[in-house]
């Protein structure tokens, strides 16, 4: 053993990464993803097409102008095409604002129909199982140096962080901001704080992350007995709800938050989904909800904050005989931002007429979401490296932004 | 202490003899203090000197003090070989443990029955949390640390994640028969067993490889990531062609749901090629063909050396100590234990630092702290939050290996110190009273000393001591005891502590 292996013990080593640009943060992107395939059909009803009722005779969402539905029953007529389905009422204030894009019949290539399969490559932001394992959200943030050594540059919501996330660069796993503090008795928390203050003092990279996170301890401290009790817009009493909360803490908090991911379970509607109640709009009310309060909350950052809504891919066209849907092709997602040009069902709209189907019956991709993901990674987050981002795909942006 | 390869096999040889009689510790001697072994020897290095804690911390999940008093005992060479020669080792003391457990043993029809009860979903749980428990009781128990990390190596190389459909119990029987029996042994035979076996057949979706719907995931993955490498030399059409060797291969699906099956009524029969080798109709052996030759294959020499320097010696390892290791590993026919002794021996001089995976982190912290644990949920938990569940990594390419993935929370490490020292984890505890009694230290400063050289193999520097123990001071005055716990986890929570 040569002499330098003698003390490395206790040597620190500094690894180095080669992020392609420095560049000044963007906005804060928050990723919410809708696990199980969202029936997007039944939220973003496409009222103006004849087939989706043929295809839905008793999972369609009336007309806006339909007359033999009770009124609260009806889909809200957003551009006279499409409309949410009711529950999305409290939302509606950010298509009205101008900060709601919603991009109809988007997704991935992959058309396996496995949720297991879809979500991976759509968290991995790759064509097939190739490519890097990594997750779209991990190459973003190793690929763009923005001079933020903070842990909490992105949070994963949730017990593992998402596949997203997955790379070389920190990522916080939580479900609350209450994990990510010290346990113990008053003494032994501030002598340990004490003790890593002193351990952590050295100029390597590890030692770094060691005292942003020491500050951002403390900062969380400050703000933590204010969470359970104030009073804030009124977030669905849910995991969900309590998740996106603690987002808008940390945001308004300023300790380096990038990009938080969070996720909605059990979208997987294939048994009596529901139209006006059950578990689908139980799901939806819930997301309409927590993304209404959470724009309510966070209007005045809404120039730098970025929502993006997505799923694995959307539900059969027509409903089955369990009154449910199966698994389909094309989803549907929703971007919330202060700068969006204007609000809008973006994309193009391939119809559900049998040929204009996909497969055995699915709504065709018109938009791939990388195209999305991509404008949003060079528009709004400041990141060119797309080739890196979705390494292998032509990006087509649609002009969002 | 510089090893050269002369000198070591020197060693080796010369304590070749006695390896067999060193085994022959009293076989009963741990049992009746199953909960604490005693802390015995001088300071702290227990007479090892620093790069020998190194290297035994580098090869196995924390250099104990057990593993340092046998060093001491019998030299760091012969200490390699006799854990490489792992069955020489008596391990009663860690299968005792493993008793608690009912399901490890059992055959996977049998664990198909378990999890099909009422209460299903209890049940489904219970098949790979056992096995999560067990990995760990090993990882911290067993005394053959070299072959429970080549258990976890090869686990990570052909990784399987127990959430996928029938993998939550077919995991259990991959782990004993595949991964276990072979991780020492040939890698040919480990790489057969591993292509018959129902969990990765399942788990790269050979089951839904047919006739009439070829499925190329695991043709594909056998040449990419358990043999020849990504530019090993195989193309898309060898892919293919595989594929169609392997149709019908599965799994039994009704009675002896679980047992291996090649059904012939789903096997596409018509003549192949794959990698330059014709492959006349022959069933079951068409396939089988190829798995001996992918197992010998020069590429897959280099891939599976390359992929163990980089576990054992550092992130990055030199391309000559790569070929030198391959090569070992063509000539012997894929003999891992001559593969290993190569890698050891050649490859000290080259070690650099490595981040510890959360699995290290948190096992050498319980075997250096001469912990008690049952390995149970409380703990695993912490695993998780660190992103290192057992066989629970989604994508065949296993856990990331080099420092970088890792280097990001810092938070659940520090948690974890935090609830360790304060025996807040159900089921795992230290004795920091007999820690502090051990150190014979009296004031902070010795106490930082000692816990340092106990766990890093030497002594922090003086400065940084006085500035440790004077943060405490300054912070908050706790009792004796509070302040011995608050300095351990101080210092599994360091950043020195985080390598190895």
């Amino acid at each position: 053993m040569n002499e330098e292996h003698i003390s490395y013990a206790s040597r620190k080593p500094i690894l180095t990464f080669a992020p392609t640009k420095t560049a000044p943060r963007g906005d804060t992107l928050v990723v919410v993803f809708l696990r199980g395939a969202a029936d997007v059909l039944n939220m973003v009803v496409p009222h103006g097409e004849d087939e989706y009722y043929k295809l839905r005779p008793a999972l369609g969402i009336p007309r806006p102008d339909d007359n033999k539905a009770k009124a609260e029953e009806r889909a809200i007529d957003l551009d006279g095409f499409f409309g949410f389905h009711p529950l999305f009422k409290p939302f509606l204030p950010a298509w009205q604002e101008g900060h709601l894009g919603i991009i109809h019949a988007c997704g991935a290539p992959d058309d396996s129909h496995s949720h297991f399969k879809s979500q991976e490559l759509m968290e991995r932001g790759v064509e097939n199982e190739h490519g890097p394992a990594s997750g779209w959200i991990g190459r973003h943030l190793a690929t763009l140096n923005t001079n933020n050594p903070s842990p909490m540059r992105a949070i994963a919501l949730g017990e593992l962080p998402q596949r997203s996330l997955y790379g070389s660069t920190p990522v916080s796993t939580l479900r609350s901001i209450a994990d990510f503090q010290l346990r113990g008795n008053e003494t032994a928390v501030l002598q340990m704080q004490a003790a890593l203050s002193s351990l952590y003092s050295g100029n390597d990279s590890l030692s770094g992350l060691g005292r942003e996170t020491l500050s951002i301890l403390d900062t969380l401290e400050k703000i933590k007995p204010a969470t359970p009790n104030s009073q804030l817009p009124n977030y669905p009493d849910s995991t969900f709800g309590r998740g996106l909360r603690e987002i808008g803490s940390i945001i308004k908090a300023e300790i380096g938050l990038e990009v938080a991911a969070i996720d909605l379970d059990g979208w997987d509607t294939h048994f009596a989904q529901g139209v006006q109640s059950g578990q689908m709009p139980r799901l939806m009310q819930n997301l309409a909800d927590g993304l209404a309060a959470f724009h309510a909350e966070m209007i005045d950052h809404a120039d730098k904050l970025t929502v993006v809504v997505m799923t694995e891919f959307g539900r059969r066209a027509y409903e089955n005989a369990s009154l449910g849907t199966d698994h389909g092709h094309g989803g549907m997602m929703m971007l919330v931002s202060g700068k969006l040009k204007s609000t809008g069902v973006f994309g193009e709209w391939p119809g559900l007429a049998s040929h204009q189907l996909y497969g055995p019956g699915d709504l065709a991709v018109t938009t791939d979401y990388r195209d999305i993901l991509a404008e949003i990674c060079i528009k709004r987050l400041n990141n060119p490296a797309i080739d890196k981002i979705f390494p292998n795909y032509s990006v087509n942006m649609p002009g969002l932004f | 202490m510089n090893i050269t390869r002369r000198d070591f096999l020197k060693l080796a040889s010369l304590v070749a003899g006695s390896a067999a009689l060193s085994s022959c510790a009293p076989v009963y001697e741990n049992l009746a203090r199953l909960d604490f072994l005693p802390l015995e020897g001088e300071g702290l290095g227990m007479g090892v000197n620093l790069q020998d804690f190194a290297l035994v911390n580098r090869l196995t999940f924390g250099a104990g003090h057990e593993d340092l008093t046998r060093v001491a005992q019998i030299g760091i060479d012969a200490w390699v070989q006799e854990q490489v020669e792992f069955e020489s080792v008596s391990d009663e003391r860690c299968d005792l443990r493993l008793r608690q457990f009912d399901t490890l043993d059992l055959s996977a029809n049998d664990l198909f029955d378990l999890s099909d009860k009422i209460f299903d979903d209890q049940d489904k749980l219970k098949i790979p949390n056992e096995l999560r428990h067990a990995t760990l009781t090993r990882q911290v128990y067993s005394r053959r640390q070299v072959y429970e990390r080549m258990v976890e190596f090869w686990s990570d190389h052909f990784n399987i994640s127990t959430e996928k459909g029938d993998c939550f119990y077919l995991k259990t029987v991959d782990d004993r028969e595949v991964i276990r029996p072979h991780s020492l042994g040939f890698f040919g035979d480990l790489l057969w067993a591993s292509a018959h076996s129902p969990a990765m057949l399942v788990y790269l979706d050979n089951q839904s490889n047919l006739k009439d719907a070829p499925n190329e995931n695991y043709a594909r993955e056998v040449m990419e990531l358990h043999t020849l490498g990504v530019d090993g030399g195989y193309t898309q059409q060898d892919v293919m062609e595989l594929a169609r060797c392997l149709t019908g291969w599965g799994m039994k699906e009704h009675f002896w749901r679980g047992d291996f099956e090649f059904d012939a009524d789903n096997h596409d029969a018509s003549a192949k090629k794959v990698l330059g080798m014709n492959i006349p109709a022959g069933g079951l052996e068409e396939a089988e063909r190829v798995i001996l030759n992918l197992g010998l294959h020069t590429s897959t020499a280099t891939f599976v050396a390359r992929k163990l320097c980089r576990r054992f010696i550092a992130d990055e390892p030199p391309a000559a100590l790569v070929s030198l290791v391959a090569e070992k590993f063509t000539t012997t026919n894929g003999d891992l234990r001559a593969v290993m002794q190569t890698l050891f021996t050649e490859g000290i001089p080259h070690i650099q630092p490595k981040f510890k995976r959360p699995v290290d982190f948190i096992v050498s912290a319980l075997r250096q702290l001469n912990a008690r644990t049952d390995g149970g949920a409380p703990l695993q938990k912490y695993l998780g939050r660190m992103g290192q569940r057992y066989f629970a990594w989604p994508t065949p390419d296993g856990y990331p290996d080099t420092s970088a993935p890792w280097m990001s929370n810092l938070m659940p490490r520090w948690q974890f110190a935090m609830a360790l020292v304060q025996n807040e984890i159900q089921g795992t505890k230290i004795d920091v009273e007999h820690l502090l009694e051990m150190s014979g230290a009296t004031e902070i400063e010795p106490f930082i000393k000692w816990i340092s050289a106990l766990l890093l193999g030497a002594s922090l520097p003086d400065e940084e001591c006085k500035s440790m123990a004077s943060a405490l001071r300054s912070a908050c005055a706790g009792d004796e005891i509070s302040t011995a716990r608050v300095v351990i986890a101080g210092l599994l929570a360091s950043p020195a502590y985080q390598w190895k």
